[in-house]
């Protein structure tokens, strides 16, 4: 049967995991003999494409064709890119959506294919992993990303073949899996610093339910950052002018200097750089400190703010019972100082952080692929409000950030000049005062409003937010009942036709690929049931007819031979074939077990093993 | 009611079809109170509310119905929307009560333009005055004490609101008391958060 899993779709790093037969969430090994992928994928010349370590490693050599941290470009416009995240990428500057030209411009990319491309390594990981498909699938993103990013992390979802069930905030993932491993109560900070994102979120936990009380965080502040600044420092020293590709040499090294002095207090090593020039660094933890401390800084305000939202602020700040920490970053001392100086407390470090989010989503995959679990449910907030834009550009929030999802408000309006027949409703994200401060999701026109003097007609807008914290907008003028209706489609976000043409591209442009993909899938499945029968024919081979025996086996054989051929159809269907002539023996053999089983037991101790209908 | 799957019988308070165990729509005219279980009243425990909250939640929620049909996946997100709007209006005191109004036919907004109360406004402005000096002057004692003495006014406030729904039937002039009374809170809710940088955001109502 296929498993559900969950996936951490991080800006340096992803991973993959599941829960075991034992209840028990896992990641999954994915590159080598690790659990995290680096989100790295490199274009290569010949059309092919390399995620992972093999293509972060490569990094250096093919900067323009080897994209890194693509998360920052997530549901962004070409007019949102930091100077600083264009480096060295080359942009395809044509139409509204962000695209990177690779491979001499011969080809150009858009974030959510970059991404999808990442994800389908990780479902075929998982797939090869657990010997068959994989099922539905929980994403995780930042707490804070809006609804544009949200919207583009479901396309890359989608774009990979995952069966996307639910977004799930990261920090909310974390404390789901921190939660159920120490059965804690109370109310806890998650303090989540990632590579390129930091979120924190306030939650309470009552009797296995994951309250989100508030949320906040910047989409643009992580462990890239230090990076950053360490690099420009190693090159300053080297006398070394900041091009982007020394850059990116640089911030490799800057990455193994930071690792190094999370243990030690002083590194000195030889680097080199692309062009056969050598970079020295020599840093001691201090000067580590010295140079990442405004950049740690930036957390403080974002979590005072959060537990202000909270109600945990007043009169001197009310105690968290726990601060967990999430992401990789989180290793850094200085980051473990700053956060016990900001909710006055020692952090709780008990799980590994870069692991924590991959495993609450899979816990999360896995209650949603069984209808939910009776142990835990997840109450979660939008990070930003959602607002309408107003006659001189003010916003006119209609639903507030850190209200419980799914929510839902509609507000009236009313026309401003006589015989005014249609309404511009231009929705917006964001806390700010003023439409052009904030980030545009949507604009439509509710036409057909019948001609009256100003002031006299009423429109209805409601917005609606789902599970996901994605937002969908209806307009209806009420004297007439003319309404419309959209599912928000950022502004720079791809449309409906654009991922159904790209779904249609990848399996054209990577048909191989793809067949080669179902062809390890198919036959590992293959060979599972090949298996699994033969040892069954071994215990319980009495329970058929030397007929029906015989009737199987010839279906063995039939799948065993195309097994050895590339035609994973045929594999396929030789699967369902096998399958459908061992059914009558799998119900005989569960019929044989259960009753063993049950001599001597009461049957309501079975009753947590079986699986109610409508689970199927 | 009859049940849409199986069109067996379903009693108001049922969330879900005895008979067939399929999810139910909101019974017709049902207000945010009876979303949470509650009979329309001012008077309300906030931790029975918020396990009430959770109770309802784990009903409702969209996350166990992942793997339902479509009429159902739409139910719960349906009345867990309902149940969210629900939970965030009664928890909050002032909140409730000008929804209780609503419900007793006084928009608080379109009443309180009527209120006329020139001394309130007085005081009102004098202590914007005291607020924007201490403000400017970063007078953190004086900011506190200010914020102290609106956080005791609203105390009060929310009692006189509690007292006068307290009232067996809260006639016409014990509305208009209520409708005046969340009119004044506004104000002090506003000077609580300008004069108290980590009181949270006040609620719109």
């Amino acid at each position: 049967m296929a498993r559900a899993i969950g996936i951490d779709l991080g800006t340096t790093n992803s991973l993959v995991a599941y829960v075991d037969d034992r209840n028990r969430p896992q990641v999954v090994v994915v590159d080598g003999k690790k659990a995290l992928l680096p989100s790295a994928v490199h274009y290569r010349m010949d059309g092919g494409i390399e995620v992972g370590g093999a293509a972060k490693r490569g990094a250096a050599e093919k900067p323009v064709d080897t994209i890194l941290s693509v998360k920052r470009f997530m549901g962004r416009g070409p007019g949102d890119i930091q100077p600083e995240d264009r480096g060295i990428y080359h942009f395809d500057e044509t139409g509204s959506l962000v695209k990177l030209a690779v491979n001499h411009g011969k080809r150009s990319v858009t974030p959510v294919e970059v991404s999808a491309e990442i994800l389908r390594v990780l479902k075929r990981r998982a797939a090869e992993h657990l010997s068959g498909p994989v099922g539905g699938c929980v994403l995780t993103v930042p707490a804070y990303f809006d609804d544009a990013q949200r919207q583009a992390t479901k396309d890359a979802g989608r774009l990979a073949g995952l069966d996307v069930f639910r977004l799930v905030n990261e920090p909310t993932a974390a404390a789901l899996a921190y939660g159920l491993d120490k059965r804690s109560q109370g109310t806890f900070a998650i303090y989540d610093l990632g590579g390129g994102t930091f979120d924190v979120s306030i939650l309470k936990l009552t009797d296995g339910v994951f309250e989100v009380l508030s949320t906040g965080g910047d989409t643009h502040l992580g462990g890239d950052d230090f990076d950053r600044v360490v690099a420009e420092r190693l090159l300053a020293e080297n006398d070394l002018s900041s091009s982007p590709m020394l850059l990116r040499g640089a911030i490799a090294a800057a990455q193994k200097v930071r690792e190094a002095l999370t243990y030690q207090e002083m590194i000195e090593i030889d680097v080199d750089l692309p062009g056969g020039r050598i970079l020295r660094a020599k840093l001691s933890r201090d000067d580590l400190e010295a140079l990442i401390r405004p950049v740690v800084e930036r957390t403080t305000e974002t979590c005072l703010g959060a537990l202000r939202d909270a109600g945990l602020a007043q009169n001197g700040g009310k105690k968290v019972d726990g601060v967990v920490l999430v992401g990789g970053a989180t290793r850094t001392p200085l980051v473990r100082r700053h956060v016990k100086s900001i909710f006055g407390q020692e952090p709780l470090t008990d799980l590994d952080p870069d692991t924590v989010v991959a495993l609450g989503a899979a816990v999360q995959a896995d209650a949603l692929d069984k209808g939910g679990r009776d142990d835990v449910l997840l109450l979660d907030v939008i990070p930003l409000s959602l607002g309408v834009e107003m006659m001189g550009g003010v916003v006119e929030k209609i639903i507030l950030r850190n209200s419980t999802i799914p929510a839902s408000a509609t507000q009236q309006f009313t026309t401003y000049a006589d015989g005014q027949t249609g309404m511009v409703v231009h929705a917006l994200q964001g806390e700010r005062e003023l439409a052009r401060d904030c980030r545009s999701l949507a604009r439509f026109t509710l036409k057909g409003i019948p001609p009256m003097p100003a002031g006299l007609a009423r429109v209805e807008i409601t917005y609606s937010v789902d599970a996901d914290g994605i937002l969908a907008v209806s307009a209806k003028e009420l004297t007439t009942g003319i309404e419309q209706k959209i599912q928000v489609k950022a502004t720079y976000g791809l449309s409906e036709d654009e991922v159904e043409r790209m779904l249609v591209e990848s399996i054209e442009h990577a048909g191989e690929d793809v067949a080669e993909r179902f062809l390890v899938e198919w036959r590992i499945e293959g060979e599972r049931i090949i298996q699994s029968l033969e040892s069954a024919f071994q215990v319980d081979g009495e329970l058929l007819s030397p007929d029906e025996r015989a009737h199987i086996e010839k279906r063995i054989k039939g799948l065993r031979e195309a097994m050895t051929t590339d035609d994973y159809l045929a594999i396929k269907a030789w699967i369902e074939s096998t399958d459908g002539a061992s059914k009558a023996f799998a119900e005989r053999r569960m019929n044989k077990h259960i009753a063993r089983a049950m001599a001597g037991h009461r049957v309501d101790e079975f009753a947590g093993q079986v699986r109610p209908p409508d689970d199927q | 009611m009859n049940c849409w799957s199986c069109q067996k019988a379903v009693g108001p308070e049922d969330v879900f079809c005895p008979a067939c165990r399929v999810l139910q729509p909101e019974p017709p005219g049902a207000d945010l109170f009876s979303a949470l279980g509650l009979s329309r009243g001012y008077d309300i425990d906030p931790d029975d509310l918020e396990a009430r909250f959770r109770a309802r939640s784990r009903q409702l929620h969209p996350d166990r119905f992942a793997r339902a049909s479509a009429r159902e996946r739409r139910l719960s997100l349906e009345r867990t929307t309902r149940l969210n709007d629900a939970y965030r209006t009664l928890k909050d005191v002032r909140r409730r009560a000008a929804y209780l109004l609503k419900l007793l036919g006084k928009d608080p907004v379109v009443e309180a333009r009527t209120l006329h109360d020139p001394e309130f406004l007085e005081e009102q402005l004098e202590l914007r005055e005291m607020l924007a000096l201490a403000r400017e002057k970063s007078d953190q004692r004086t900011l506190a004490l200010i914020a102290t003495g609106a956080r005791d006014r609203l105390a009060a406030i929310d009692e006189e609101v509690a007292r006068l729904f307290a009232e067996a039937d809260p006639g016409e002039e014990a509305l208009l008391s209520i409708v005046s009374a969340l009119a004044r809170s506004r104000y002090f809710e506003n000077v609580v958060a300008e004069a108290d940088p980590t009181a949270p955001p006040a609620q719109p109502r």
